[in-house]
C-alpha cells in the first residue's frame, strides 16, 4: 500500500550497520550473532549484550517469528495517517538465546486476523526511488 | 572529613500556565518558571549556584547561536560560575541534586522546564517533500510513535491478565475527577467522565483511546532545591528530600526487552526500592503519590511496578478506590498527565503537586494530614528511565 512519492521516514544508514541494510536489499534479514557465546543481538549493538564480546557476525535469520504483541493504529504521523488503520507488530524471531523482538508493519495479513502468538514470516519491500529495502511481517 | 552530609529540601515551586499557549515561547516559560520558583522560595538568581535544565527543553533561542543548553543558561542568568546537571527525569535529577547538596557541591539548585510551540504528538508532524532520514532503528520508520509503543504494551497486558479496555479506563476517570478539583488543570473545566466516555472516545492505537492518552500541551515549571537549613529560612514550609533514586534500562524507543511484567530487572522497581530504602519509609507511609501516568496502561502498571499492588492487579487496585482522594494512596491529585497537563517533559509536575500537598496548599483537593509523598517519573520508551523521590514535612 505504498503511495508515491514515499514521504515516510527512512533509515539514516551508518557505517556500522550498513551490512544489515545491504542484506535487506538482497532480501536477507541479518542479525549480529556473537561468535563467542552464540547470542543473537537485536537491535544491533556494538558488543554482545550477553558476554560483551565485540566479536559479532552478521548472520542471516530464518525469518520465522511469532507475534509478541501488536496494535492497529488509527492516528498516525504524516503520510502514515493516510494509510490508517495500519498495523504495527512486535514479532519475536525464532532465533535464541536472547529474545529478538523486532518491530515492523504487516503485509498480506488482514488487521482483524492479528493475534498474539500468531506465526508470521519476515518479508521484504523495496522502497521505490530510494536505495532502501524495509522488512515487513507477512503470513507464515 | 571529605564531603559534608547535609539534608536537602525543596524551598520553592512554580507552575506556569498550562495548555495551548500560542503567544509564548519555550524560553519565556522557562524564565518565568525560574523567576517564579525563586520568588516562591524568597531567593534571587544571585543565590543560585546549580541548574538542572530538563532534557527535551528547547533551551536554545535561535538568536543565541549557542549549542549547549547549560552554557546558554549560565550566560543568560548571571555570568558567574555555576554547576550544571542534566540527569534524566525530574525525580531523578532532584535526587541526584540532593546528593550534590549533601556533599557540599552546591547550595541552591533550580530545576526548570518549559515548552511552547510545536506539539509532540501527531498534530506536530512536519510535512516533508522528501522521505526524511532518521536513526535507523527508530520505529517511526514503521509508523510507530509514543502512543503505539504503549499500545503494544497494553495489548499484551490485556491478553496476559484477562482485562479489557474498560478496566484500564478507570484510571482516566480518576484523573479527570481530580482535575475537576484543580482550577489550574487543563481538562477540569470539562467536568467528570465515565468509563463509557473513555471507551467512546476515538481509538488512537488499539487498545488505547484518546482519553487514555496524555494531553499534548504547552507549559513549564521550576523547583528550587537547597539545604534544609536554608529552606527553613525561606518563605514557605520546607519540604525535605527523604530519599530518591533513578534507574535506566533499554534504549530510547528502540529496544524492546522481555519479560514485561516481572519486577526483576525492572527499573521502576529498582529505583523505587532504592528510594524507599534511603528514605527509611515504607509503601504504607506514602500519603500522596505523583505518578507519571502518561497513559491508562502506564498508570495501572505503575502501581504494580513500584510495589503498591501485585503484578497484574493494578486495575483492581484502582477499581477499589485506593487512588482517589480519600483513598489510601491518593494519586495525581492535580489530574495527572491525562487531565492536568503534559508539556513535553512533564516529570516536574509530579514534584510540584506533591510539594503543594505536603505544604497544605492544595485547597479543594488537599489530602488531609499529608506528611510523606512520592513523586515518580518514568518514560523514554516503556519505562526505560525511571526515578522516585520521597518527600516529607515535619
Amino acid at each position: 500500500m505504498t503511495t508515491t512519492p514515499y514521504l515516510k521516514p527512512l533509515p539514516a544508514i551508518s557505517q556500522e550497520n550498513e551490512p544489515f541494510w545491504e542484506g535487506l536489499k538482497r532480501h536477507e534479514f541479518l542479525v549480529p550473532k556473537c561468535a563467542d557465546c552464540g547470542s543473537w543481538n537485536w537491535v544491533p549493538y556494538p558488543a554482545c549484550r550477553n558476554c560483551l564480546s565485540e566479536n559479532q557476525e552478521w548472520t542471516k535469520v530464518s525469518g520465522d517469528a511469532t507475534i509478541y504483541t501488536y496494535t492497529i493504529i488509527t492516528r498516525g504521523h504524516g503520510q502514515f495517517n493516510d494509510e490508517a488503520p495500519y498495523a504495527l507488530v512486535v514479532a519475536q524471531l525464532a532465533e535464541s538465546p536472547l529474545d529478538c523482538l523486532v518491530i515492523g508493519n504487516t503485509r498480506g495479513i488482514p488487521n482483524e486476523e492479528l493475534e498474539i502468538g500468531k506465526p508470521v514470516k519476515i518479508v521484504f519491500e523495496d522502497i521505490p526511488d530510494e536505495d532502501v529495502t524495509l522488512w515487513r511481517f507477512g503470513p507464515a | 572529613m571529605p564531603f559534608p552530609q547535609r539534608q536537602a529540601a525543596i524551598a520553592g515551586i512554580y507552575l506556569t500556565p498550562q495548555g495551548k499557549l500560542p503567544d509564548r515561547t519555550s524560553f519565556s516559560l522557562q524564565l518565568e518558571a525560574i523567576k517564579g520558583a525563586l520568588a516562591d522560595a524568597g531567593l534571587t538568581i544571585d543565590d543560585v549556584d546549580a541548574l538542572l535544565p530538563m532534557s527535551m527543553s528547547n533551551h536554545i533561542g535561535p538568536q543565541s547561536g549557542a549549542t549547549d543548553a547549560h552554557q546558554f543558561w549560565a550566560e543568560q542568568l548571571h555570568r558567574k560560575p555555576i554547576m550544571l546537571m542534566e540527569i534524566g527525569g525530574a525525580a531523578g535529577q532532584l535526587a541526584k541534586a540532593s546528593a550534590a547538596i549533601a556533599a557540599g557541591m552546591c547550595e541552591v539548585a533550580v530545576l526548570f522546564y518549559g515548552k511552547a510551540g510545536r506539539p509532540v504528538g501527531p498534530r506536530g508532524t512536519v510535512t516533508a517533500d522528501k522521505a526524511p532520514r532518521i536513526p535507523e532503528w527508530n520505529s517511526a520508520i514503521h509508523g510507530g510513535y509514543t502512543i503505539p509503543y504503549y499500545a503494544l504494551w497494553a495489548q499484551r497486558y490485556l491478553k496476559d491478565f484477562g482485562y479489557t479496555s474498560a478496566d484500564l479506563a478507570e484510571h482516566s476517570v480518576v484523573d479527570r475527577y481530580h482535575a475537576t478539583l484543580n482550577p489550574e488543570s487543563v481538562m477540569g473545566v470539562k467536568g467528570e467522565i465515565t468509563v463509557d466516555d473513555v471507551l467512546n472516545s476515538r481509538m488512537i492505537a488499539d487498545p488505547l483511546h484518546l482519553l487514555e492518552c496524555s494531553l499534548d500541551t504547552d507549559g513549564g515549571y521550576a523547583v528550587v532545591l537547597t539545604t534544609a537549613e536554608r529552606a527553613r529560612d525561606a518563605k514557605k514550609k520546607p519540604v525535605y528530600v527523604l530519599g530518591g533514586a533513578e534507574a535506566v534500562y533499554t534504549d530510547f524507543y528502540i529496544t524492546i526487552d522481555s519479560d514485561w511484567w516481572s519486577p526483576a530487572r525492572n527499573p521502576m522497581r529498582a529505583a523505587a526500592d532504592k528510594a524507599f530504602s534511603l528514605a527509611q519509609v515504607s509503601r504504607d507511609d506514602i500519603d500522596v503519590f505523583g505518578s507519571f501516568d502518561c497513559f491508562s496502561i502506564t498508570g495501572m502498571r505503575t502501581f504494580e511496578e513500584l510495589g503498591f499492588s501485585e503484578v497484574g492487579e493494578g486495575p483492581a487496585f484502582v477499581k477499589e478506590g485506593h487512588t482517589r482522594l480519600g483513598g489510601k494512596l491518593p494519586t495525581n491529585t492535580d489530574g495527572g498527565l491525562l487531565s492536568n497537563s503534559h508539556p513535553g517533559d512533564p516529570s516536574g509536575l509530579m514534584v510540584v503537586e506533591v510539594v503543594k500537598q505536603l505544604r497544605g496548599e492544595a485547597e479543594g483537593r488537599q489530602v488531609e494530614n499529608a506528611r510523606i509523598g512520592l513523586a515518580h517519573q518514568q518514560g523514554w520508551s516503556v519505562h526505560a528511565i525511571s526515578s522516585s523521590l520521597i518527600l516529607g514535612v515535619d
